[in-house]
């Protein structure tokens, strides 16, 4: 038998280029792999701590102010600006518009001296003021410490039979917004486990960059990765005890999202812009404090600690050249 | 008539150098990568990658052995590819093929291979990506040492075949992930739903390619060598 070694060289790397075609084929741009494991996302990481955590107050106030005892409690709304500065458009479609939910909390009413705090966009602010009965409203005039950038003066008024809280706030210092306007509505919170997700998707409008077509010279962006499915309706991370199994299918904004949920139950309120605007849009969301950790359930903490660990993959393997 | 004869065959010419360059730029590159995997598990942390997702298992002594030896060796028979489908050395330095081949043998049957069977036992997926890297396993095991038996026996044509196959197994190590990238990229699945789909398109599609290659010119001679025997 002959063996003709030369004529069967071009066959043989034909038959390896194609097992290799893939390659010429997407270019094998940088970052399919990343070896190193990137910096860690703060939106991504738990939540940080923070030092001004507030006790929530009793709420056995009736909703209806009837007098003076009424007062005390959660007010909750928007915290919209007072100025002419417009929203921040991402693309096409607008983000934000810097309105966030805030939570003005009187907490203790004696004589005509009133105690409370604010919640508002992570940071949770004390304030001390005067309030003064005018006919059948009350007036308020309270001012926060001062010691911080966004610190500032709330006037506000409620009326008597009524469910509402109406004023605005003046910046001390020189800030974007210098003053803003509310309307709020008295709320009792109560952590509910059963509370589900209702209003819209989470869109991740920083990442999602990737510009996939132009419509009239607008470019439309490709949101896929970093936008919850409906999946996030499915599970529920403070009720069921979420196994492997789930979590392993699920895409990254679902594992965040539903993480992100169990601290929106608790009350927590968001330095992340874009979490804060989308749980801002959920009806029962109230933000209480900035510090909700050691409210959370054991099975909580676990489901937390198991979305954490796969969301942390996703995060790093999902897109890259790799397993897992 | 000769003048374009000459040309064609210049072309051919040129056609195989440049994929024999693009065939080894690719697989380089491609290592370079794996090399870029392998190196996250160096030192031994289980707290890293994918044994993150693996909690279940890696408690295990034995799989811990076998995921560290398969990440630790499997490198080594990828970069066989480079040396034992060179013609240059199969003609003129036939120790260096054998020698190489041994080592691409052993690591195989001995290490990669059953560390990989190990793996797959304990494999995500289910039932469905267990079986696949199961299969992939053993169908590993078994072509290389085919491969091996057939050139103990002296048989050239045999060897070859086997060999094909062997390697396109050993190549799926890349192609797998490759698939897992582009589908990414294009469809983006739900990451379980990939990781199944990519458990048996990683090793079945190199394994069609290896098939077709090996019937229109190794299995060409083969018939042949038949028909001259009958």
């Amino acid at each position: 038998m002959k063996m003709n070694m030369q004529s069967r060289n071009l066959p043989l790397n034909v038959f390896l280029l194609i097992l290799f075609s893939f390659s010429v084929l997407i270019g094998c741009g940088d970052g399919m792999v990343k070896n190193k494991v990137p910096a860690e996302n703060k939106s991504l990481s738990e939540q940080p701590d923070s030092l001004a955590g507030a006790e929530p107050v009793s709420l056995t106030s009736s909703l209806i102010i009837q007098d003076e005892k009424d007062l005390k409690g959660y007010w909750v709304g928007m915290f919209e600006p007072d100025t002419s500065i417009d929203g921040v458009y991402t693309g096409e479609v607008r983000a934000w518009d810097y309105s966030n939910k805030i939570n003005i909390s009187i907490d203790e009413i004696n004589g005509s001296n009133v105690k409370g705090h604010s919640v508002v966009a992570g940071n949770d602010r004390p304030f001390t003021g005067t309030f003064e009965k005018a006919g059948a409203a009350f007036n308020f005039f309270v001012k926060e410490p001062g010691d911080d950038k966004y610190d500032g003066q709330f006037s506000f008024r409620i009326d008597k039979g009524d469910s509402t809280l109406t004023g605005i706030w003046i910046a001390y210092g020189k800030i974007r917004i210098p003053q803003r306007k509310y309307e709020l509505v008295k709320k009792n919170f109560r952590y509910d486990p059963n509370v589900k997700l209702e209003a819209g998707r989470y869109i991740d409008w920083k990442k999602s960059k990737k510009v996939t077509d132009e419509i009239d010279g607008e470019p439309v962006y490709d949101n896929s990765y970093f936008t919850t499915t409906d999946e996030v309706n499915k599970y529920n991370a403070s009720a069921d005890l979420l196994t492997k199994d789930q979590v392993a299918n699920m895409k990254k904004a679902d594992l965040f999202i539903i993480r992100n949920t169990i601290y929106a139950r608790h009350g927590y309120s968001y330095k992340d812009q874009q979490l804060r605007a989308y749980f801002d849009m959920q009806p029962w969301y109230i933000p209480v404090s900035t510090n909700v950790k050691s409210q959370f359930t054991d099975l909580e903490k676990k489901n937390i600690a198991l979305l954490l660990r796969y969301e942390k993959n996703a995060k790093e393997y999902y897109d890259v050249f790799g397993r897992g | 008539m000769k003048k374009m004869q000459k040309n064609i065959m210049t072309f051919s010419a040129g056609v195989k150098k440049t994929s024999h360059w693009l065939w080894y730029i690719a697989l380089l590159y491609f290592s370079y990568l794996m090399l870029l995997i392998t190196l996250q598990y160096v030192p031994i942390n289980a707290d890293v990658a994918f044994l993150r997702v693996k909690t279940d298992v890696t408690g295990l002594w034995y799989y811990n052995v076998a995921f560290f030896t398969h990440v630790y060796s499997s490198m080594f028979v990828l970069l066989a590819g480079i040396i034992q489908f060179s013609s240059f050395i199969r003609t003129r330095f036939i120790p260096l093929h054998r020698w190489s081949g041994r080592v691409y043998v052993a690591v195989i049957i001995c290490i990669s291979g059953p560390s990989g069977l190990i793996m797959g036992f304990y494999g995500n997926g289910g039932w469905i990506g267990q079986l696949a890297f199961c299969l992939l396993a053993m169908l590993w095991i078994w072509f290389t040492w085919k491969g091996f038996f057939a050139i103990l026996s002296g048989d050239l044509i045999l060897h070859k075949a086997w060999m094909y196959r062997s390697y396109a197994l050993t190549l799926s190590a890349i192609s797998l992930r490759l698939w897992k990238f582009v589908l990414v990229y294009l469809f983006e699945p739900k990451p379980m739903d990939l990781y199944q789909l990519v458990a048996w398109l990683g090793w079945t599609g190199n394994l069609v390619i290896a098939e077709v290659f090996i019937y229109f010119t190794i299995g060409r001679l083969y018939r042949k060598r038949k028909s001259i025997v009958i």
